[in-house]
């Protein structure tokens, strides 16, 4: 591999990108690295901030690189620390015979150039990788009293916080009063509006988890037929009056305080002690990657428990700016690994890290889950019994079919019950469905819709997200 | 719920739909738990239950007409490994219509899988499937009832049994193996179809065709179908009788053709004939010409000069006129006899270069072999390998590394690969995923390694369907 520490500090955009590259060459953040010296390539996946891991891909031979990360910094500090992975430490490298999908993907749509790679001649004195190392040792000593002094403005901005958001719910009740008095015929036809406006005032007065969500109500209205709007409406009212009354109840609920102002970092979520823990084998379900009204695209990724002996899920979610450009899948669906997850804490954890990532593990059939509850949505109620404001509810559905209405929209329907209970499906599905029989269907009921993301049928898995 | 709370759920939604208090139409317990709040408090409250209540006591209503599709049948054939399933998702992406997407499950079926159904599926419409898929392609039609596609011999008997699909290569099949009693059921049978079924049954007695089914063919000309009767007199032209007796018209137009021919001599005693197109003073005169080729059938068109159809052939002399030698050529493809059209084509390919081009046309009449000829030929000359695009119906997975160093076929391709010429880069794309399908698997690896030395990029798409060929050996 032809990296030497000059290539990797001239390529850098700045200082602060070599220090933060420094502290990512540690091997417990790359739970994969990989080579191909017949193609020239280095690539690995970097456990950076988020829960997805980033994928990097550097080209040996011409310095070109991808990063999934949403930095706007080129190349970025995951690239740059790969680099230095590969200049210091070859040998962390695993030889790989075939390149994944994704490095294939972007190899089809890159463009070579024809110059040859940057010459290593940076300016002196402008960045500098030996001071970039220095910066990872360096250890901040701080003294008593200015701990007390960091500590006693915490306080006091946590205060200040939960004032304004307080404060926020109250402005947020009388909007919803507002609406029910003025009819929610209005607020369907003028929901766009209605909410942009009560939105924004709730940022303002930092409730901003809570106001993210209420921008996305126009859309979870529109998905649903005219005549269904008025309940999902009033569905979508109630839970912000139940998710205001649980906050005021326990402001310091770390769920709750996740749900309507901020959520809590990746480092305090590993470092809590009550966070639950479970290390399994997790197959990706699917992705879905979604452009919000805030301006940021939510990035999901749904997981199942293989050694459960009943469906367990894990999400892993982040969020990026919509302006750093389309994001690339973190997994492929279908993919296997050994991982330990901590779930950032909540009275049904769902929503979880990737702590410690192991080997990938080989495609197979789903567990034999035991399908024993008629009601295919019974763990969907169960989750609705202790925390009611939870929107997207991942259910694994009993054996069951595909059909279609009058109308040509899709609903599952539970094997051998044809006058038993049917689920509509949301948006479009292929319609090679409609003739496979689905022994087990991994879904997100959001109280009105099934949002399919795989399922084991005759002709093995499938993905459907 | 109970019945009260739905009546109350239902009143309190409509008083809310149209804006209001609904606390006086809440259930009593809901009332209850809303409590003497104040009156905005006191909605909340409510609506917090109803959401609730929706959320989970209530579920959508399912149509009582939910309708089923029949399951999907399995095929004859094994499933494409689950780990070669990424490689075949990027050569069925890079193709670029329902044709290069059909090579793709050609090569596949030719190796013995099938593609996953989320993966590709036959069109209904499309008839160039490989075999293998014919229940898909029924499936796909939506043909009603709860019928599958039978393994079962094709008879009289089981005519109903079997989807449209599945019987047209059933009744292929056996024009291959028992042509005559293909031919007794498409009599039998065909009568009680439409026109198009009939005329696509009909179609099928160009497999296997043979004197035999003459007798058939001249029953057909009392056919309501115009469509049937004209595919009737080209089979019997193929068999070299004559045509509708009672088209008079038709013995006109061989005329009236005939005289757009011009009959010469070449040779050092001058005794050799020679037939070319005449040389023409107008454009509709060249039009009537083209129109003529298109009805009138070659044999017809012999016996006027008095000759035989190969003798006809064999004396066409090509390069006066391209788009007559092109209508020629494709009259000799509907209504030739076998015997001409393996001349034409032997002679064609023979000659190279551009004339060998020519048959193209006539693809849907030759055999492997000859197919396999015309594209090494095309291979060999070099002179214009995007004619390769153009051939259908080939068998995949042949062509060997030979083949494709016989001539100047991996110069061009390592030159426009290592240039600039983007339109030249594009067809040299269209070409490699041409050899995809032809390929061995061995050809396939050592084309791959040949053009990425060349300069292209190794993850290229369309090195996709080379890509999936290799890793089929």
């Amino acid at each position: 591999m032809d990296f030497d520490l000059k290539t990797i500090e001239a390529l850098a955009p700045d200082q602060a990108s070599l220090s933060a590259a420094s502290r990512l060459t540690r091997q417990s953040n790359w739970p994969r690295l990989e080579k191909n010296e017949q193609l020239a390539l280095i690539w690995g996946e970097c456990q950076g901030s988020g829960s997805n891991p980033y994928r990097v891909v550097v080209d040996t031979g011409d310095h070109g690189y991808k990063c999934t990360c949403p930095s706007r910094k080129f190349p970025c500090k995951h690239t740059l620390a790969l680099m230095w992975i590969a200049a210091t430490t070859p040998a962390s490298f695993a030889a790989a015979g075939a390149t994944p999908e994704w490095v294939n993907d972007w190899l089809g749509r890159r463009r070579k150039t024809a110059s040859p790679p940057l010459e290593t001649t940076p300016v002196a004195g402008s960045k500098s990788i030996s001071e970039a190392a220095q910066d990872d040792e360096r250890v901040v000593v701080e003294d008593a009293a200015s701990v007390e002094r960091r500590e006693t403005a915490q306080r006091k901005r946590a205060d200040d916080t939960r004032s304004s958001v307080s404060a926020a719910l109250d402005e947020l009740d009388q909007w919803i009063a507002d609406q029910l008095r003025l009819g929610l015929a209005g607020f369907v036809d003028n929901s766009s509006d209605r909410c942009r406006r009560i939105a924004a005032r709730l940022v303002d007065m930092k409730a901003t988890a809570l106001a993210g969500r209420i921008d996305e109500i126009p859309s979870r209205l529109m998905a649903v037929r005219n005549e269904e709007r008025p309940d999902m409406a009033i569905r979508e009212l109630g839970q912000l009056v139940l998710l205001a009354k649980a906050w005021r109840s326990a402001p310091d609920d770390p769920e709750l305080k996740r749900l309507v102002s901020t959520s809590e970092s990746r480092e305090q979520v590993l470092a809590n002690p009550d966070a639950t823990q479970i290390e399994s084998v997790w197959e990706v379900l699917g992705e879905k990657i979604e452009s919000r009204r805030d301006g940021l695209v939510s990035h999901s990724t749904w997981l199942l428990d293989l050694k459960s002996a009943t469906p367990q899920f894990a999400l892993l979610l982040d969020f990026f700016p919509a302006s750093a450009g389309r994001r690339s899948n973190a997994f492929k669906s279908g993919a296997r690994f050994e991982a330990r997850l901590v779930f950032y804490p909540a009275r049904q954890p769902l929503r979880a890290l990737l702590a410690d990532r192991k080997g990938d593990i080989a495609s197979g059939d789903w567990p034999d889950f035991s399908f024993g509850v008629s009601d295919p949505l019974a763990d969907h109620g169960a989750r609705q019994d202790t925390a009611p404001w939870i929107t997207d509810s991942p259910v694994m559905l009993p054996p069951g079919a595909v059909l279609l209405d009058d109308r040509g929209a899709s609903w599952w329907q539970a094997a051998g019950d044809p006058h038993g209970i049917a689920l509509p499906i949301a948006g479009t599905i292929n319609a090679t469905l409609l003739g496979l029989n689905l022994s087990a269907t991994a879904a997100l009921w959001n109280g009105s819709r099934l949002d399919l993301l795989a399922a084991q049928s005759g002709f093995g898995r499938l993905d459907l997200s | 719920m109970n019945e009260s709370e739905l009546t109350g759920l239902a009143a309190m939604r409509d008083c809310w739909i149209t804006g209001g208090a609904a606390f006086d139409l809440a259930p009593a317990a809901w009332k209850a738990i809303a409590g003497n709040a104040n009156p905005d408090e006191r909605e909340r409250r409510l609506l917090a239950i109803a959401a609730q209540a929706i959320e989970i006591a209530l579920r959508p209503a399912a149509p009582k007409t939910l309708k089923q599709r029949p399951p999907l049948p399995k095929l004859a054939l094994p499933m494409l490994p689950e780990q070669l399933r990424p490689l075949l998702r990027a050569a069925l992406k890079h193709a670029a219509d329902a044709r290069y997407k059909t090579r793709v499950a050609t090569l596949v079926a030719s190796r013995g899988f099938v593609l996953h159904p989320m993966d590709w599926m036959p069109a209904a419409s499309y008839r160039e499937s490989p075999d293998v898929y014919a229940p898909w392609v029924d499936w796909q039609a939506g043909v009603d009832g709860e019928k599958q596609s039978s393994r079962e011999q094709l008879t009289a008997e089981t005519w109903d049994d079997f989807y449209p699909a599945a019987r047209r290569i059933a009744l292929a099949d056996l024009r291959r193996t028992a042509p005559a009693l293909a031919r007794q059921l498409i009599e039998a049978k065909g009568s009680s179809e439409a026109a198009e079924i009939r005329s696509a049954l009909i179609e099928l007695m160009g497999v296997g065709l043979s004197a035999d089914d003459a007798p058939f063919l001249k029953g057909l000309f009392a056919d309501r179908s115009g469509k049937v009767r004209e595919l009737a007199g080209r089979l019997l032209a193929r068999l070299g009788e004559q045509g509708n007796p009672r088209d008079g018209g038709l013995e006109d137009a061989t005329a009236e053709l005939a005289a757009f021919i011009s009959e010469g001599n070449s040779g050092f005693f001058r005794r050799r004939t020679t037939y070319a197109p005449a040389k023409l003073k107008s454009p509709s005169q060249e039009s009537r010409r083209i129109d003529l080729f298109a009805t009138c059938y070659l044999g017809d068109l012999a016996a006027r000069f008095g000759v035989t159809e190969s003798d006809f052939v064999g004396a066409w002399q090509f390069g006066f006129d391209d788009k007559a030698d092109l209508f020629f050529v494709r009259m000799v493809s509907v209504s030739g006899g076998e015997a001409a059209v393996a001349h034409l084509a032997d002679t064609l390919v023979a000659e190279g270069g551009k004339p060998a081009l020519l048959v193209l046309h006539l693809m849907a009449r030759l055999d492997s072999g000859r197919k396999r000829a015309l594209i090494r030929q095309i291979l060999k000359d070099t002179v214009d390998l995007h004619a390769l695009i153009q051939v259908e119906g080939v068998e995949a997975g042949w062509l060997e590394w030979g083949d494709l160093t016989n001539g100047q076929t991996l110069p061009a391709l390592r030159s426009a690969v290592a240039g600039n010429d983007e339109p030249l880069k594009r067809s040299v794309d269209q070409i490699l995923e041409t050899l995809g399908l032809l390929a061995t698997a061995a050809t396939a690896e050592k084309l791959i390694g040949d053009v990425v030395a060349a300069g292209m990029a190794p993850a290229a798409p369309s090195l996709g369907l080379l890509r999936l060929n290799a890793s089929l050996a």
